[in-house]
């Protein structure tokens, strides 16, 4: 009985298996009979320039059989060893039609698509048919190697504008630290704060003066501190009375010895005190608050704000607007600009407010970099020309300079 | 306090507890937590209400509303920072232990000697709570001010100088086919030939002009002087626009506010 | 919630408002005026009260305009329309909720236009309150609208990450460092939305939608240009001037403040009809839009009015 099951199962299974086998060839017989496709032709391989290693690209004429000829081609099977006999293993594949594989490897040594640097590779890539069986491999390209590149090609650009920039910037710099006298010409905002200041005596009220919400290390409240230097010798000149309400602590530190030299310097070392200059809260909008009510309780003649100022610049000058106070105002953030523009008297706009630091602290660093920029803007105005023109008679060799590639 | 500002307070008081029950009844079988959804639209109510009333006058409402939004934002912010930047960025690559007591994802094989110079960098930072050795903090500060700079420096100078410089490379001459073509097939539509080159004109000479009026090291005299005139023109024109980009987005977040008063709130639906 | 496309059902009580409002809008203002003239000041706080009206007016008796995109708002469509299915498409919601009643509207109307396209989203955002304001996409848009998307496969939040334009600076080259999980804790790795993505570089289109720091100018600087990644932005009103210097080259579009996304949303209603039903907020809210800036327009003729009379006055003294 035993016997009878087994052969019968044996039977079963070779008759099955038979079966299977006509199925198959009856459906596949005309992917059998696929002829082997074309090779791909011109195979190279080199390193991905511009980069830190890791990569190769690969690069091909397609095979004739692909889209054209017998048009068998369905893929591209990319395949690398380390070693010309071999084994080669299978790293990817691009659809047909492709002539161009990028084989980025990963970082980490133990993924599998990690690539070592300079190590000796082969490549080959298989033109592939419906069949996966059927495909024509190439010639074996190699031994080709993947390293790390020192220095990036794409950037040169943004080196030489480096290179420039910061060249002129310390040429400047030095030639006003040896005491060169740099032109700057006056401007309208300066003037405005000594008139200001006059007006202030006349009428016996206070000066405010707002040093924003930057903190001590911002370009703008720097250049504000040289500002409040000027204004506060001629308050001390003058003496007139000076508010200085701070927003941040280091600032206001800061601050008070700006003011405490100033008098100094003006002769009245003792009609400086330290409550000019006060410290109210790193808040931005309980800060504000609090300069609002010392618009309307002190009624001050004239409003400075210099520095960084965000939301609030509308509301501090609304409010000075409305008690009358003149307002001179300066900036470098450029979404604050209209409103001080339209509520204020004077405006410095962006880099008027270096400038004018510049122009009355006369200090090497900012006249300097103030120059530099300056023959940095020629620069860009001689660029633009020259780059309009060449976009008018079509010379992308001009343009393409500016290109940065990564 | 006088009486009728008790009489005022109470009266608020008592307005916004009805709205509360009201609309608790209106979520009831709408929401889960009815209650606390009821006392969340009334609160959101109430606060911009308060927020709100300092158009008319300074009053109580809005200094509470105010130092609560103040209070709350800074707590906020602290817990965001200890929970997103120590938990979720540091200890993820520094420590399985910490992972998984914070309960984050440990990345292994990120581990890296150099996370310890923020850890380290961070101490010092707040050593300015410190008044005798606050002066440490600097180190940090420097740090911080020296490499943001350096990676600025490199993006600005290419994105907004060097690619912005390029932007301006425009043909003044667009599609240019000679004179009589110029005039007979002249029309406004955006993207024909007129429009395009007084685009690229205008783009030309804001950019020439503008730059001019920041020139600082030659006095705005003659041609140059005019040029300068014309560059604040043109700032005058951006500040404008700008200005009135603002005032679009003021009344944008008005219209948000009230829609939620009307809407969310009172349940005007028309 | 109200659509702009279906006629209110009160329609004659919203037309009896309306002329109610308007008319009391313009005899108010014709009062201001008149009084200007005779050089009499105008109280602050009749101001406000102006713009309430006319804001609150149009809010409750919706009125809607018809919008035609421009070039700028119409680029952005255009992108997202041209990309074959399938594409990766990454929304960054760089805002918070005080800004998000101007882009929220926008982030809804790009997380429609992509689901529909059949893109893949990759949800992130560079402020940790974007987090929830994109629980509000998900519960308005892609939870009733797109019930058969699935997490994790054809869109995928990865959340907030402290560190500004330093998630920025990574993510161009290695998300995974970045984000070795989504927000649910599933691994990078196990992310269907994320196969074949290893870096910024591998994105079909970035979008920010924003207004603040970090934001769009973080993306272009730090992603867009030295990744040649296509960028746009829907960003709030008050920053849009700031960011048209980019556009074309850095930026391929830009949907600035209500009015950009208005002109997103109807041309997303004139392409896709299944779109008909959906909430159009932007659309409404140009109603109100327009009504408060005549308004203000008005005002600032009645300052002038106010000006040039106090400046002759002054001269006859």
């Amino acid at each position: 009985m035993r016997y009878i099951f087994v052969i019968f199962s044996l039977v079963f299974l070779t008759f099955s298996a038979g079966l299977a086998q006509v199925d198959t060839l009856g459906a596949d017989s005309t992917l059998l009979n696929i002829a082997p496709p074309a090779p791909i032709s011109n195979l190279t391989v080199y390193d991905k320039a511009n980069d830190h290693g890791h990569a190769l690209i690969l690069e091909w004429k397609p095979s004739p059989d692909d889209a054209a000829g017998k048009n068998t081609v369905m893929m591209y099977e990319i395949y690398r060893s380390e070693s010309p006999d071999g084994p080669f293993e299978n790293i990817g594949s691009v659809p047909s039609g492709n002539s161009r594989y990028d084989n980025i490897g990963i970082l980490e040594k133990e993924a599998r698509d990690y690539i070592p640097d300079n190590t000796d590779l082969y490549y080959r890539v298989d033109a592939v048919t419906i069949n996966p069986e059927i495909r024509t491999s190439s010639e074996i390209f190699g031994p080709v190697r993947s390293y790390s590149n020192w220095f990036h090609r794409g950037r040169v650009p943004v080196l030489f504008a480096v290179l420039i920039f910061g060249g002129l910037m310390m040429y400047f710099v030095s030639v006003a630290r040896k005491g060169a006298e740099l032109y700057v010409r006056p401007l309208a905002g300066i003037a405005a704060v000594d008139d200001a200041i006059g007006r202030a005596t006349e009428m016996g009220r206070p000066i405010l003066y707002i040093l924003g919400l930057g903190t001590a290390d911002m370009i703008s409240t720097i250049a504000s501190f040289t500002i409040l230097s000027r204004v506060a010798k001629q308050v001390a000149e003058y003496q007139t009375q000076l508010i200085v309400p701070c927003y941040d602590p280091i600032v206001m530190t800061v601050a008070q010895e700006v003011v405490k030299s100033s008098y100094l310097d003006a002769g009245h070392p003792d009609a400086y005190n330290d409550d000019m200059v006060f410290y109210i809260t790193t808040n931005q909008f309980a800060y504000v608050a609090a300069v609002n009510g010392i618009m309307m309780r002190e009624l001050p003649a004239t409003n400075v704000y210099m520095g960084k100022f965000y939301a609030e610049s509308l509301i501090l000058a609304e409010t000075g607007a409305v008690a009358g106070s003149i307002q001179i105002a300066g900036t470098d953030e450029v979404g604050q600009l209209p409103f001080f523009i339209v509520a204020c008297d004077y405006t410095l706009i962006g880099e008027e407010l270096y400038a004018a630091s510049a122009y009355l602290g006369r200090e090497p660093l900012m006249l300097g970099s103030l120059k530099a920029q300056d023959y940095a803007k020629a620069a860009v105005i001689i660029l633009s020309i020259l780059g309009i023109i060449a976009a008018n008679f079509g010379w992308t060799a001009f343009t393409n300079i500016f290109k940065v590639l990564d | 306090m006088k009486r009728t500002t008790l009489i005022l307070m109470a009266l608020v008081v008592i307005f916004f507890a009805l709205s509360w029950i009201f609309k608790a009844m209106a979520f009831k079988g709408v929401e889960e937590h009815y209650i606390l959804q009821g006392f969340l639209v009334t609160l959101a109510a109430f606060l911009t209400l308060s927020i709100m009333s300092f158009l008319y006058k300074d009053n109580p409402f809005y200094k509470f509303a105010e130092h609560l939004f103040v209070g709350i934002s800074a707590a906020f912010w602290m817990s965001m920072g200890f929970w997103s930047t120590i938990v979720g960025n540091l200890f993820p690559r520094l420590s399985e232990g910490m992972s998984n007591f914070f309960k984050v994802h440990y990345i292994p094989g990120d581990y890296n000697f150099f996370f310890y110079v923020p850890v380290i960098l961070g101490i010092l930072l707040l050593m300015r709570l410190s008044r005798n050795y606050g002066w440490i903090s600097r180190w940090s500060l420097a740090f911080i001010v020296g490499t943001t700079a350096g990676l600025n420096f490199i993006r600005y100078l290419r994105s907004d100088f060097i690619n912005q410089v390029s932007s301006t490379f425009v043909p003044l001459l667009v599609d240019w086919q000679g004179i009589g073509h110029f005039f007979s097939s002249l029309n406004l539509s955006a993207s024909g030939q007129f429009i395009m080159m007084l685009a690229n004109w205008v783009i030309f000479l804001g950019v020439m002009c503008g730059i001019i009026y920041f020139f600082f090291s030659k006095e705005h005299t003659g041609l140059f002087g005019r040029a300068s005139r014309v560059g604040i023109w043109i700032l005058m024109i951006t500040f404008g626009a700008s200005f009135g980009y603002t005032v679009m987005g003021r009344i944008s977040l008005l219209v948000g506010r009230i829609t939620f008063l009307f809407r969310d709130w009172l349940g005007l639906n028309i | 919630m109200m659509n702009a496309f279906t006629p209110p059902l009160a329609l004659a009580l919203v037309d009896i408002g309306r002329i109610i409002s308007l008319t009391l809008i313009a005899a108010g203002l014709l009062w201001l005026f008149i009084r200007a003239i005779k050089l009499k000041e105008v109280e602050r706080r009749v101001i406000f009260l102006f713009i309430f009206i006319s804001v609150a007016a149009p809010i409750l008796f919706p009125t809607v305009f018809k919008e035609k995109a421009t070039p700028v708002v119409k680029a952005v469509f255009d992108k997202i329309e041209s990309l074959p299915p399938g594409s990766k498409v990454l929304l960054s919601y760089d805002f918070d909720p005080a800004m998000a009643p101007e882009v929220q509207p926008m982030a809804d109307a790009f997380s429609r236009h992509c689901l529909v396209k059949g893109h893949k989203i990759i949800y992130m955002c560079l402020f940790a309150t974007g987090q929830g304001q994109f629980t509000r996409t998900m519960e308005n848009v892609i939870r009733p609208e797109f019930p058969e998307k699935i997490d994790g496969v054809d869109y995928v939040n990865i959340g907030y990450k402290a560190g500004n334009e330093g998630v920025l600076n990574v993510i161009i080259s290695d998300f995974k460092k970045m984000f070795p999980t989504d927000v649910n804790a599933v691994p990078y790795d196990s992310i269907e939305v994320f196969k074949g993505i290893r870096s910024c570089k591998d994105l079909d289109l970035i979008i920010s939608i924003g207004g603040g720091r970090p934001g769009i100018k973080e993306w272009v600087l730090f992603v867009g240009d030295p990744g040649d990644v296509p960028i746009a932005t829907g960003v709030a009103a008050v920053v849009a001037p700031q960011l048209y210097p980019y556009y074309p080259k850095q930026l391929l579009g830009l949907l600035g403040g209500v009015k950009g996304a208005a002109e997103y949303e109807s041309e997303l209603v004139a392409h896709y009809s299944r779109f008909k039903d959906s909430p159009t907020p932007a659309l409404l809210m140009m109603g109100p839009q327009t009504l408060a800036h005549i308004v203000i327009m008005a005002f600032i003729i009645i300052g002038n009015v106010l000006f040039i009379q106090g400046r002759r006055k002054e001269g006859k003294r």
